[in-house]
């Protein structure tokens, strides 16, 4: 019985990714119920990702993986898709079977994915239920639009195949572009359209890569090969020479660079989030950037380790002007929500930083950061929403002193904005912090490791970054909630039923985040430490452990350590494992 | 070992207790305890006083020669690897002095809050909220001087900056209260940003932020990799650890927040922005003295800017008209003759005026607490004299705070004071000059407040009904005012001085050692009868005299202020304007930031937005051209088809 669950329990990534797929048909589906059953069942199908995602995070910390299953991703999961081969049987490609696509729906997590797949199927409900007052037109479309965004985003995390990764990674722009286009606010068909050509073109960069990629693999395997840990064991291995991984890495970054945003690319999100609903900027600035962030630390960084090597100077300057810039442009915004928007861009600075110091520490505070920043600017975007759902105003002038009539909005808005601003024992603290000392030790040679690029020239200028930080939140709370009660004409607006303080569901879904966030500053180790784990595994394998940097200059009498390092790791026989 | 495993136990209980008060207030306050709320709050820092008293007890018991212990508690920050940075507690005598004066006067300002914070005996609006941020402070304060490692000392400097934030911002509703709030808070992430880069560095160089293992290595001069400790790294580490503490211990330039922190309700300035809070930059200081030493031009720094603000506050309380920003002037000037101490190393001594100034400061605030009280929340000298018989209780404490303050013989603050003249006069003649300059200053403004407040004709605000508090202001008033007369006791060296001689073996390895290694002690021991004791009556005559002059000016020939306003009307007007500092720092800084914000979102929107217009472009124009043949016409597209199959049947049979 319990051989048997656990071997159920391997196949709770398809299971996830499914069941807001069947909600959303199931919702298109008649008996159409009225708004009131269309929503109550969207939250429902919502949660059982949820619930499904909190299994699957019981077996991957307290379960042992079933016998003869890799350990560096748990819950995997095969099943031919592109195939064909010399032996024409919808085999999947391989060295025995050349000539033919191995790309396969391919699952499995770590514990980066695997907690950007709970953060995901966190979010997604909270957003949902959050809605349940805001959202009055096309009721069943919107939570349709919901649940395919939550498939998408859920499949893009769970993703092993890169061609699986891109379907679902471009797939998550068509339900944006609806939720932005259709309830976003004024402007929103320039923002929606602003934000879809953006990202695409980007993307369409990254299309262009993964071609090569495939025509690349065929080359050297024989076949097309499109499974992302074998990717990463040929990069790692050093069987993509420099100039190739050099054009690869800048097609990948293309896309990824536009998603998270990385400055001058930015210019997009504060207008998408602006007019987006509330939800849909809860989901665009709590998980979907994170796609940007997730794409380099799982693909570009370690399949192209040497020219991710190349570039993180330039990343590092980028991120850190985007850091100080997108700040200074937060400060002086009198829209609220935009104000959080360019924070938003700021703080993903700061997670770029981390990830591109290259160094175990680095990346894995960047993943931590990813975590963070999903839960206190989603929650961040929830309040202004709260807000702008009783004021129709979220013009910083128009509005003040809120903390007397609205305490518990007072408390909210303060805890996330501290949460925000790094306050130690709450969780943004943690992966500023660590990001930092990440950056600035990324240049020591510790154990026998190379140096990394990155070091204390960017972690100063970065620093000031939490200075203004804390400048624009703190200026933004004292306009909105102290000083004397200000309200705009005829309002708060209460017609819809809301009292005038947060209500209860309000109250229960930021409360949810807080505890998140609580706990994940109290005792990060928690997630911490298996992060690591994977990212020794299948971050930074030989960017870390010296394959790749050898002075030029001695290499050609250093050639048998190359090769000792590459034993020492196991590279060569894992290429050959993946390759059969 | 088990006795840090009972010492880890008395940590928590020392945190949890006054956390639990907090939470409790917060959470049960608005609807269940209402106007008993105070009640929690007392209980909570009681709990956190008697393990104070608890650790002072096991770290007399400490083996002789063993001046510390820490005490971890669980894993904190994973680092990459197995090693982490860990939540740890150390216990010295010096984290036993501070857990004593923090809980210490933290029971007795929340005692005091209880009638304070009521209005014709009814909870003020906001009660329970003032009690929750009171005990949250205190347990944070508490992990600050517990922290092990410079990764929770940081911890604690900020959380006890967010309570100051949320404790001056208490009357949220007066824009003012918000401002100040804000600026207190940002001025201190200024001071943060140098202290964070610090950690960084201390961690980049030493592979570690416990202080044991930090230290140690500074100790024999090295760091993690063998490399020598040079003075160049000490000097940036240190200062960039001074820049933190010149913001929570309001030291120029970043001092500008305190003064403005007088919006807090006056229980906070007393407790946080005076006996408490503000030195745990000091603290920071004396913790960190190997860093220090080990670099003569820190030393230089710390000395020259504590002498400095010492003066710079004392001149500019000369003409406040505003009890508590007087007040607040002489902190920053006191904090200032703390930080003197430490940069002509007497750590111990700056210890010392730190434990006795947090008496008598703190009993001057809650006097003036006491006046604002009474006078309905009017607390500017010109708008009432002559109290002293409407409130003699306030009046008799009040004047034995000031005389502390003024350093008037045979006080704690001429004790503690005149040890730091001393060794500064020894190592610094200069400074130690400014310092007796600033002394004189002292006794002068603190004795004209005194006088306008409580001397001349009985004046009081329209409307005011005067009346001395009650028991539960007046007792804290008391047991400070015995605190204000004896502590100065346990540092007389005729009597033993315990408790310098229970600090100082932390120092003695650092600053000890570094003014032992200048020969400065030699000279201290050597100095005969007029070098001990000839600067003990110098400066309790300067005293004297100060209060004097204040006296004749004040009450006899009350005519001498206005003439000498009316004489020197520009140095006036600089000093009642504080230099114009703040009006500088918002040309200078504020504002040209504000306005490069305002020039990048222009940029934003039209530079940076135009340019990824223009490049998403391409496929649009791309697209435009391919819709041009999306005609939707059958034949166009079959005419299209049968062009193409042509062309790539031409193409293979080729």
């Amino acid at each position: 019985m319990v051989s048997y669950l656990t071997n159920l329990v391997e196949g709770i990534l398809t299971a996830i990714i499914l069941t807001p797929l069947i909600g959303a048909i199931l919702l298109m589906l008649p008996p159409r119920g009225d708004d009131r059953s269309v929503r109550r069942s969207a939250l429902a199908f919502s949660l059982i990702p949820l619930v499904l995602s909190l299994i699957a995070v019981y077996f991957f910390y307290w379960k042992s993986p079933p016998a003869g299953a890799a350990s560096n991703y748990r819950f995997l999961q095969e099943v031919p898709w592109i195939v064909g081969g010399a032996a024409h049987d919808r085999t999947i490609a391989s060295a025995e079977n050349p000539g033919g696509l191995n790309i396969a729906f391919r699952v499995g997590v770590d514990a980066i994915s695997l907690w950007l797949l709970v953060l995901t199927a966190l979010l997604t409900p909270l957003a949902i239920w959050s809605g349940f007052t805001a959202v009055r037109e096309r009721v069943r479309e919107y939570h349709v639009c919901m649940l395919l965004l939550e498939a998408a985003l859920l499949g893009v995390f769970c993703s092993l195949d890169l061609l699986l990764f891109y379907v679902f990674f471009e797939f998550t722009l068509i339900p944006l572009f609806l939720l932005i286009g259709i309830w976003g606010g004024h402007e929103r068909r320039r923002a929606a359209m602003k934000f879809f050509i953006f990202t695409l073109t980007g993307s369409v960069f990254t299309l262009a890569g993964v071609i090569y990629l495939a025509y690349y693999t065929y080359s050297v395997l024989g076949f097309v090969n499109l499974d992302i840990r074998a990717l990463i064991v040929m990069g790692q291995s050093g069987a993509i020479p420099f100039h190739v991984q050099w054009w690869l890495f800048l097609a990948f970054a293309a896309g990824f660079a536009i998603k998270v945003p990385l400055f001058p690319l930015h210019t997009w999100l504060p207008l998408a989030h602006t007019e987006a609903p509330t939800a849909g900027s809860v989901i665009l600035a709590g998980v979907l950037l994170k796609l940007g962030t997730y794409g380099f630390c799982r693909l570009a960084i370690p399949m192209f380790p040497d020219a991710a090597r190349h570039w993180a100077p330039a990343v590092g300057v980028l991120a850190v002007i985007g850091i100080i810039y997108t700040a200074l442009c937060a400060w002086v915004q009198r829209d609220v929500k935009k104000l959080v928007a360019y924070s938003s861009v700021s703080h993903l600075g700061f997670c770029m930083l981390g990830l591109f110091s290259l160094k175990v520490i680095g990346v894995t505070a960047g993943v931590f950061y990813m975590v963070n920043h999903g839960l206190s600017t989603g929650a961040l975007f929830l309040l202004v929403g709260f807000i702008y759902e009783r004021y129709h105003t979220r013009d910083i002038h128009a509005i003040g002193g809120l903390a007397k009539p609205m305490p518990w909005l007072a408390f909210f808005l303060v805890f996330f904005t501290l949460s925000s601003i790094g306050l130690p024992m709450l969780n943004g603290f943690v992966g500023e912090f660590l990001v930092l000392v990440g950056t600035a030790t990324s240049q020591s040679v510790s154990d026998g490791r190379p140096a990394g690029p990155l070091g204390l020239s960017y972690v100063v200028p970065a620093a000031t970054g939490i200075i203004l930080g804390a400048v624009y939140m703190l200026w933004m709370c004292q306009r909105v909630l102290f000083g004397p009660l200000t309200e705009p004409p005829h309002t708060p607006d209460t017609s819809t039923g809301l009292p005038r303080d947060l209500g209860r569901r309000e109250i229960a879904i930021l409360t949810a985040l807080a505890i998140c966030c609580l706990f994940l500053g109290l005792f990060p180790a928690m997630i911490l430490d298996s992060v690591t784990n994977s990212v020794r595994q299948n971050v930074l394998i030989g960017t870390e452990r010296g394959a790749v940097t050898v002075p030029p200059a001695i290499s050609g009498q250093n050639d048998g350590l190359v090769v000792e390092a590459r034993r020492e790791i196991g590279i060569d026989q894992r290429l050959e494992s993946v390759g059969q | 070992m088990n006795n840090s495993e009972s010492l880890k136990y008395l940590g928590l209980l020392i945190l949890l207790g006054p956390l639990l008060g907090a939470i409790l207030a917060g959470a049960l306050g608005p609807r269940v305890l209402r106007g008993a709320t105070h009640w929690v709050s007392i209980l909570g820092v009681a709990t956190a006083f008697v393990g104070a008293i608890l650790v002072f007890g096991a770290v007399r018991g400490f083996a002789p020669g063993v001046t510390g212990a820490i005490a971890p508690v669980y894993d904190w920050l994973p680092t990459g690897g197995s090693s982490y940075f860990r939540f740890e507690f150390l216990f010295d005598p010096l984290t036993a002095i501070m857990l004593l004066t923090v809980t210490g006067v933290s029971l007795l300002v929340v005692i005091y809050s209880r009638d304070y914070m009521r209005e014709h005996d009814h909870p003020e609006q906001g009660y329970e909220r003032f009690f929750a941020f009171l005990a949250l402070f205190v347990a944070s304060m508490c992990l600050l001087v517990l922290g092990g490692n410079f990764v929770m000392l940081y911890a604690g400097w900020e959380l006890v900056g967010l309570c100051s934030y949320l404790l001056i911002g208490f009357y949220y509703s007066k824009p003012s209260a918000a401002a100040a709030a804000k600026k207190a808070f940002l001025v201190n992430r200024i001071g943060d940003f140098g202290f964070g880069l610090a950690i960084l560095l201390i961690y980049l160089f030493f592979g570690t932020v416990d202080y044991s293992k930090v230290f140690e290595m500074a100790r024999h001069g090295v760091i993690a990799n063998g490399a020598p400790f040079t003075p160049e790294l000490a000097t940036t580490i240190s200062l960039l650890l001074l820049c933190g503490a010149c913001g929570k211990s309001a030291q120029i330039p970043l001092y500008v927040w305190l003064p403005d922190a007088m919006e807090g309700p006056t229980p906070v300035s007393a407790l946080i922005h005076a006996a408490t809070m503000v030195t745990a930059g000091i603290y920071m200081i004396a913790r960190c003295g190997v860093i220090f030493v080990a670099s003569p031009t820190a030393m230089t720094v710390v000395a020259i800017i504590g002498a400095a603000t010492a003066l710079f506050a004392a001149t500019i309380a000369l003409v406040q008209t505003d009890v508590k920003r007087i007040l607040a002037y002489s902190t920053i000037s006191q904090l200032g003759f703390m930080v003197l101490g430490l940069g002509v190393y007497a750590a111990d001594s700056a210890i010392f005026h730190l434990f006795t100034h947090a008496f008598f400061k703190a009993l001057l605030f809650l006097g003036a607490g006491s006046v604002m009280h009474a006078m309905s929340g009017v607390i500017d000298v010109r708008h009432f004299s002559g109290l002293r018989k409407v409130l003699p209780v306030t009046y008799a404490t009040f004047l034995i705070g000031a005389l502390a303050l003024a350093g008037f013989p045979m006080l704690s603050g001429f004790f503690s004071k005149d040890v730091i003249l001393h060794h500064a006069l020894h190592v610094r003649p200069f400074l130690g000059f400014l310092g007796i300059v600033t002394a004189a200053f002292t006794a002068f403004y603190t004795f004209r407040m005194v006088f306008l407040t409580f001397h001349g004709p009985l004046k009081l605000p329209e409307g005011v009904h005067a009346h001395e508090s009650g028991k539960w202001m007046l007792v804290p008033l008391v047991v400070l005012s015995v605190g204000a007369i004896g502590a100065g006791y346990l540092g007389v060296e005729a009597l033993g001085s315990p408790l310098t001689r229970f600090i100082s073996p932390v120092f003695e390895s650092t600053f000890g050692a570094a003014a032992k290694h200048m020969e400065l002690g030699e000279a201290a021991e050597h100095a005969g009868f007029w070098g001990e004791y000839g600067l003990m009556i110098a400066s309790g005559a300067i005293a004297i005299a100060g209060i004097l002059s204040a006296y004749v000016v004040y009450v006899r020939q009350p005519w001498i202020p206005g003439l000498v306003r009316a004489s020197a009307m520009g140095l006036h007007r600089t000093l009642w304007n504080k230099y114009y500092v703040d009006e500088a720092y918002n040309d200078a800084i504020v504002e040209p930031l504000r306005q490069t914000g305002s020039v990048c979102v222009a940029l934003d929107d039209y530079l940076i937005d135009g340019l990824l217009w223009f490049v998403t472009a391409i496929p649009r124009a791309l697209g435009f051209l391919l819709r041009t043949m999306q005609t939707g016409l059958l034949h166009t597209y079959a005419v299209t088809m049968v062009a193409g199959v042509a062309l790539i049947v031409l193409w293979i049979t080729w």
